[in-house]
């Protein structure tokens, strides 16, 4: 299903890619799942520098218009990526420059757990070199790029509604900032480069599909998310109801359809796991995952005065019903002072922080072109003018419209 | 020795009504095993254990030695403290029960009561004048004694509950009840309190069944009632458990508020209390201990909750969880504080493709589970307490069930997220909160007020237990206790472990509908801990002389040192035939006294073994403790005084040789008679027959013979030798004499030579001396310590050879043929300075000075001067006490290893030491 999704999508961009000139790509190798970003920019459409350029005085940089693409793949299915990355025409990886040393040419930045772990395997098979990035550094820088520099990127989503959120740019920090993707990092964010991992849980995205594997069988992430969709937890929670006797108990807070202990009902003497339905364990699982990190996350936020939470990371993707839960549980935790947000690139924070770091570590700017460096800086966003291919329609690997200021 | 009094008949006699009831209880019982599963904690033989031996003339009590009213009076007396009035007597719609009824379990709490009848012997009316003691005109309730059971019972078996409930009366408050209220109770009018999920469930069936109804209680009023008491009542309820260590915290009652209490049933509550009655429920996660069993079963098929936590115990998470190291190739993430082993991603590694549910081994999963769910209701706790500023997070609930794995994983990440900050603390009781919660919700008991020192708690033995099963129902009376024990005997199975917590087959679960398990497996967790009964006794009080009450630690010896347990055990299960011999002998070696004798030491083998295995199932485990559980466990099998015979002959021997030591000694001059009289305490106190070296002697030479030659190796210096400073306090320096003492304590420790060769002639020279003197001594007996009631006839016998202990003796009303003349004019008559005798509260070689009989509270009240005498007083325990006023502490070391290691000596060596007033 997940993997399906993306070759359609590559299908359709197949021709155009392959005349395109990939450069930047930067690597989020989790423990799930890896994620690629790279720039390409549309042959031969290089901009007069003199429209983009001149406004901001920047005389010699030039701008090229492309595309951000992202791309996913399971980490496991180290064929798959291996491969991909080898089809991506490798010798144009990296920082792209003629006059570099012939060493350089192959270095592509990367981040997450795997960047150390298949540093070897990268090499030696398709002799690139893995410049390591900080995994928090990359996430936050992503997050902050995202915020800042694209137009409706952050949204909360309550009863199925999904409502973009305008984030003033002056005042965007302190925010925290939750990834989910295997298990679950939370980082206050204060500045654009100043920031803390305040907590985490190893309850995340690798909870949900290794139980779920192990309960129902389902082979993928997105097709247990699709089973919880259609499934019911109550045949599986122990909800506040069941207790007491249908009841609220309303002293203390809680409705008869609160949950009162997740899959408190399955220690039934007379059913075994064959006797549930695999969508209504996916659904409880779902949700006491969700509810469990939207807590956590909550009493974070508070304990650090936060008032906006940024939820990123595999776990979500777009999944209106983990949003939806998430969100209860933050607005019931906080009673309704605190909302949670979501980000509609939350998959690759990390990489588009690799994928940032490029101009980051690369000052000698004589050398190269360099990728917008001012992209964070929000003078520069706005007019950057930098849109998402398909603004209303929260496709997670959708590309982004860009338009990529290069040094001459 | 004291006479009793038709009151105590009387009390006989309810004991006997008791075991008439228990011939239902039996009814109900004869079910062959494993079918009743309920396993008292100790209760079921508790009442019984009173049952009176025919011609016994000595007042026996398998709890805390009973003591008389007179407490109620001094607090009255005392214009500074509130008179602690436990029970208005005029209160007869007492509920004695109280029931928490949850989807697994029901937990019952009960009373049963001891009404202390005011002992109207001749000694303490007389003590009571003399001290200034009276019951006045303050209101005069009697106070409550009595005690607390703590029962389980599976909910559905709930039948078997209500048997229970109806085989002890407890629905008409109690078997005793008919006693206090001379027209009982309409049971159709009986409200028992309850709380849990099942209270409005089973309330038909309460009412059908016992005509009871039954009165709902909030669940979390209950569960925060439930552990302010617990922590306000018990000493050691609250304890750490980090990386399989315990270690019991002491809480300070008046800093308990606020904290953070985490009640862990099927889901979780947090709830923050601030005082009596003031709390909030801030936070609860629904990952809790339904979640563990839900998904566990689904996961591994385990059959019930103890399976499943068996099964962690042989579990290795890292073949489910995906780890930081998994993820950075082995390395740690240590910028941000994680090592390579820090949980990443739980079940996290169950996403490989190539493996099924059936892949994984069960032990692993459960162990991951388990690992997921504690870390994380730690880590919701610690935000929670963070939040609110909570200093202390307290976790309940039966979803940890005293599990040493799952206290650790919620410590670690308590531990962990507060960077050790925070601690983690759990309690003894955890599974009770709610039951006794609902009991305390009854205000009329007025248990609130319980202090710390006014509860003891018992561990009597329970149903057989071994290899993991608990064997029977519960036990009806002693006799059946004894079956059972016999009935392993003739197995030849070991008995690894007694007074199990729980019956078979609970999960351990409230809050929900739970399938019986399978009934005959229980897992045998060392780490389990044990309730016993809670014995409230009114009348203990502080020992007010003690400089520092807060910071007084009774035992000197710390048994959790494993090699130091290691050695007591072995010595008191040497010592172990040579008590039973004697024990079957002072009760006349009939059959009878035989069987009891075996049951005992099958009964006290098993709870050492039970301590050797987890020393802190008990509580904190100190020496003297561990000495008061032996003689415990011999009262539960109604040993009442094993050396009763041997005390006798050796109080005889020792009182015909006193006239000519008195000569002897009247002879020196007064300095040398000192030193005389302290070397005459310390080798008398060879006499100890809880010292193995020691009945050795006895083996070799007669009382006399022994004494002689203990007396002609006295050698100065001796290993602790304060006697000078002592001989300066008495007599000054120069021209300068000092004050003598106005009164001093002197706790007596051995019959025989002891008490009369020793401290006798002590006691003498202080009362010539303008001293008042009071011996201490104990209230029950334990090995061949001399009691408060065998006292007075020693000094009665020794006074007709002495005019100095004659007089003071009948100033102190110890003289029977004087009390006539005494009785009203006590204080004026008395021309000479009084000689009195009070008991100490206690019925154990050792004291601890924090539960002591409000009578030796009220002798402390004028007294300068104590001495301590003997191993158990002032080595093992108060070896370190400090005092307010001037202390002597004298002692044979009869011990090699305790001399080692206390005044780096040997065996026989002496203790003289002398620590003026602080």
């Amino acid at each position: 299903m997940e993997r399906g999704g993306i070759e359609e999508k590559l299908g359709e961009k197949e021709l155009r890619q392959s005349v395109d000139e990939v450069s930047n790509l930067a690597l989020d190798i989790g423990g799930s799942l890896i994620k690629i970003v790279y720039f390409s920019s549309n042959s031969g459409s290089s901009v007069d520098d003199q429209v983009h350029g001149s406004s901001n005085g920047n005389s010699n940089h030039s701008v090229l218009s492309g595309r951000l693409h992202f791309e996913k793949f399971e980490t496991r299915k180290i064929d798959d990526w291996i491969g991909y990355l080898s089809s991506k025409q490798l010798r144009q990886y990296g920082a792209q420059c003629n006059q570099a040393p012939a060493s350089d040419k192959n270095i592509i930045k990367a981040t997450g757990g795997g960047a150390f772990k298949f540093a070897d395997l990268l090499k030696e098979k398709l002799g690139i070199i893995l410049d390591k990035e900080d995994e928090m550094d990359c996430l936050v820088t992503g997050a902050n790029f995202l915020l800042k520099a694209v137009h409706n990127e952050a949204f909360t989503y309550v009863d199925g509604q999904k409502e973009y959120v305008q984030i003033d740019q002056k005042d965007l920090y302190p925010y925290l900032l939750v990834n989910i993707g295997s298990g679950v990092s939370m980082i206050k964010v204060d500045s654009d480069s100043k920031f803390e991992r305040v907590s985490g849980t190893s309850v995340g995205g690798g909870t949900f599909l290794g139980l779920g594997k192990l309960l129902t069988k389902c082979k993928s992430f997105d097709d247990l998310l699709e089973l919880s969709h259609q499934g019911n937890n109550r045949a599986i929670d122990m909800l506040v109801g069941d207790i007491y006797g249908g009841m609220d108990y309303s002293k203390i807070g809680l409705t008869s359809t609160a949950i009162a202990s997740s899959f408190g009902k399955a220690i039934s003497k007379e059913k075994e796991l064959e006797d549930y339905r695999p969508e209504d364990m996916a659904r409880s699982l779902l949700r006491m995952i969700s509810n469990n990190i939207g807590q956590i996350a909550y009493l974070n936020a508070l304990r650090f005065g936060l008032k906006r939470i940024f939820f990123g990371g595999f776990f979500i993707r777009g999944h209106a019903y983990t949003m939806d839960t998430i969100s209860v549980a933050v607005n019931f935790w906080s009673k309704g002072e605190a909302k949670a947000m979501f980000l509609r690139h939350e998959g690759f924070l990390g990489a588009l922080g690799a994928f940032m770091s490029y101009e980051k570590n690369n000052p000698a700017d004589d050398a190269s072109h360099q990728f917008v460096k001012q992209f964070p800086n929000s003078s520069y966003c706005i007019e950057d003018r930098i849109q998402s291919s398909d603004s209303t329609n929260a496709s997670d690997n959708s590309c982004i419209e860009c338009r990529l200021q290069v040094a001459k | 020795m004291a006479s009793i009094t038709d009151d105590h008949q009387e009390n006989f006699g309810i004991d006997g009504n008791i075991n008439n009831c228990d011939e239902k209880a039996k009814l109900n019982s004869d079910t062959q095993r494993d079918t009743g599963t309920v396993v008292e904690r100790g209760g079921g033989g508790e009442e019984k254990d009173m049952a009176p031996l025919a011609g016994s003339s000595i007042h026996r009590s398998s709890s805390r030695p009973q003591l008389d009213l007179s407490g109620a009076a001094i607090q009255g007396t005392f214009e500074e403290r509130d008179p602690t009035i436990l029970l208005p007597n005029q209160s007869d719609d007492i509920s004695h029960l109280a029931l928490d009824i949850g989807g697994s379990l029901i937990k019952l709490v009960y009373f049963s009561r001891r009404e202390d009848q005011s002992i109207n012997d001749r000694r303490k009316k007389t003590i009571k004048a003399r001290l200034g003691i009276s019951n006045g005109n303050r209101r005069s309730y009697p106070i409550l004694g009595g005690r607390l059971h703590f029962v389980k019972f599976e909910t559905i078996k709930i039948k078997e509950c209500l048997d229970f409930i109806y085989s002890k009366q407890l629905h008409r408050g109690g078997m005793d009840s008919r006693r206090w209220q001379s027209k009982g109770p309409s049971t159709e009018n009986t409200v028992i309190k309850a709380t849990g999920g099942g209270a409005y469930k089973f309330s038909d069936l309460f009412k059908e069944r016992l005509g009871i109804s039954i009165e709902k209680e909030d669940e979390m009023n209950c569960l925060v009632a439930g552990a302010n008491f617990l922590l306000k009542a018990i000493r050691h309820e609250a304890f750490t458990h980090m990386e399989g260590q315990k270690e019991f915290v002491q809480i300070d009652q008046n800093d308990l508020f606020p904290y953070l209490l985490v009640n862990i049933g099927s889901g979780v509550s947090m709830i923050k209390v601030d005082g009596d009655g003031k709390f909030q429920r801030v936070s609860g996660t629904n990952v809790g201990g339904g979640t563990y069993w839900g998904l566990g079963k689904l996961l591994t098929k385990c059959k019930s909750f103890d399976e499943l936590l068996e099964l962690s115990q042989r579990g290795d998470n890292r073949t489910i969880d995906m780890l930081v190291g998994d993820i950075y190739g082995g390395m740690d993430y240590s910028k941000i504080g994680l090592s390579a082993s820090t949980i990443a991603s739980s079940f996290g590694k169950a996403i490989s493709e190539n493996k099924e549910l059936n892949d994984y081994r069960p032990e692993d999963i459960s162990l991951s589970l388990l690992r997921m769910i504690s870390y994380n209701i730690g880590q919701i706790s610690y935000l929670n307490a963070l939040r609110f500023g909570l200093k202390r997070i307290f976790f309940g609930g039966f979803f940890i069930r005293g599990h040493a794995y799952t206290m650790d994983t919620i410590s670690f990440a308590v531990h962990f997220w507060s960077k050790g900050e925070a601690q983690a603390m759990f309690l003894r009781h955890e599974g009770f909160l709610g039951a006794l919660g609902a009991f305390m919700s009854n205000e009329k008991h007025g248990l609130d007020d319980l202090m710390v020192h006014q509860l003891v708690e018992r561990f009597p033995m329970g149903a057989p237990y071994m290899g993991g099963n608990i064997h029977g129902p519960p036990l009806g009376d002693l006799n059946e206790k004894i079956s059972w024990m016999e009935k392993f005997l003739q197995k030849g199975t070991e008995i690894t472990a007694p007074v199990p917590m729980a019956p078979p087959g609970t999960t351990g679960l409230g809050g929900f509908e739970v399938p019986s398990s399978k009934g005959d497996t229980l897992r045998s967790d060392a780490s389990e801990l044990n309730v016993g009964v809670l014995h409230l006794v009114p009348s203990l009080e502080v020992f007010p002389l003690l400089a520092d009450p807060k910071t007084y630690e009774p035992n000197t010896i710390d048994l959790s040192d494993r090699s130091e347990l290691q050695y007591w055990f072995t010595v008191l299960s040497e010592h172990l035939s040579d008590l039973v011999d004697k024990a079957v002998a002072s009760e006349g070696g009939t059959d009878d006294a035989k069987r009891r004798g075996d049951a005992f030491a099958r009964a006290f083998s098993a709870h050492l073994a039970r301590l050797m295995e987890e020393p802190a199932a008990y509580g904190k485990l100190g020496l003297a403790n561990l000495l008061e559980l032996r003689e415990e466990c011999l009262r539960e099998f109604h040993f009442i005084d094993a050396y009763r015979s041997i005390k006798q002959r050796e109080n005889e021997a020792s009182l015909a040789v006193l006239p000519d030591l008195l000569k002897e000694l009247d002879c020196m001059t007064e300095e040398t008679r000192l030193l005389t009289l302290i070397e005459g305490v310390l080798a008398a106190n060879i006499f100890d027959w809880g010292s193995r070296a020691c009945v050795e002697l006895y083996h070799k030479g007669t009382i006399i013979e022994i004494y002689r030659m203990s007396r002609n190796k006295m050698q100065r210096p001796w290993r602790v030798d304060d006697f000078d400073i002592f001989k300066e306090r008495m007599f000054g320096s120069g021209d300068k004499k000092p004050q003598p003492h106005k009164r001093a304590l002197l706790f007596v420790d051995n019959s025989g030579a002891d008490i009369v060769l020793g401290m006798l002639p002590l006691a003498r020279e202080l009362l010539r001396r303008g001293t008042e003197v009071v011996l201490v001594a104990n209230s029950l007996p334990a090995l061949n310590d001399v009691t408060a009631m065998e006292v007075p006839d020693i000094v009665a016998e020794a006074a007709k050879h002495c005019d100095i202990l004659r007089g003071a003796a009948e100033a102190g009303g110890l003289l029977v043929d004087a009390m006539i003349n005494i009785q009203d004019c006590s204080k004026e008559s008395s021309s000479s300075v009084p000689l009195m005798v009070v008991e100490n509260g206690c019925g154990s070689p050792c004291i601890d000075l924090r539960q002591v009989s409000s009578e030796l509270a009220a002798a402390a009240k004028d007294a300068d001067l104590v001495i301590l005498e003997g191993m158990g007083r002032a080595l093992h325990t108060n070896f370190n006490a400090q005092f307010k006023c001037d202390a002597l502490k004298l002692a044979m070391v009869k011990n090699q290893r305790l001399a080692e290691k206390l005044i780096k000596g040997n065996i026989y060596d002496c203790v003289c030491r002398f620590e003026p007033a602080s």
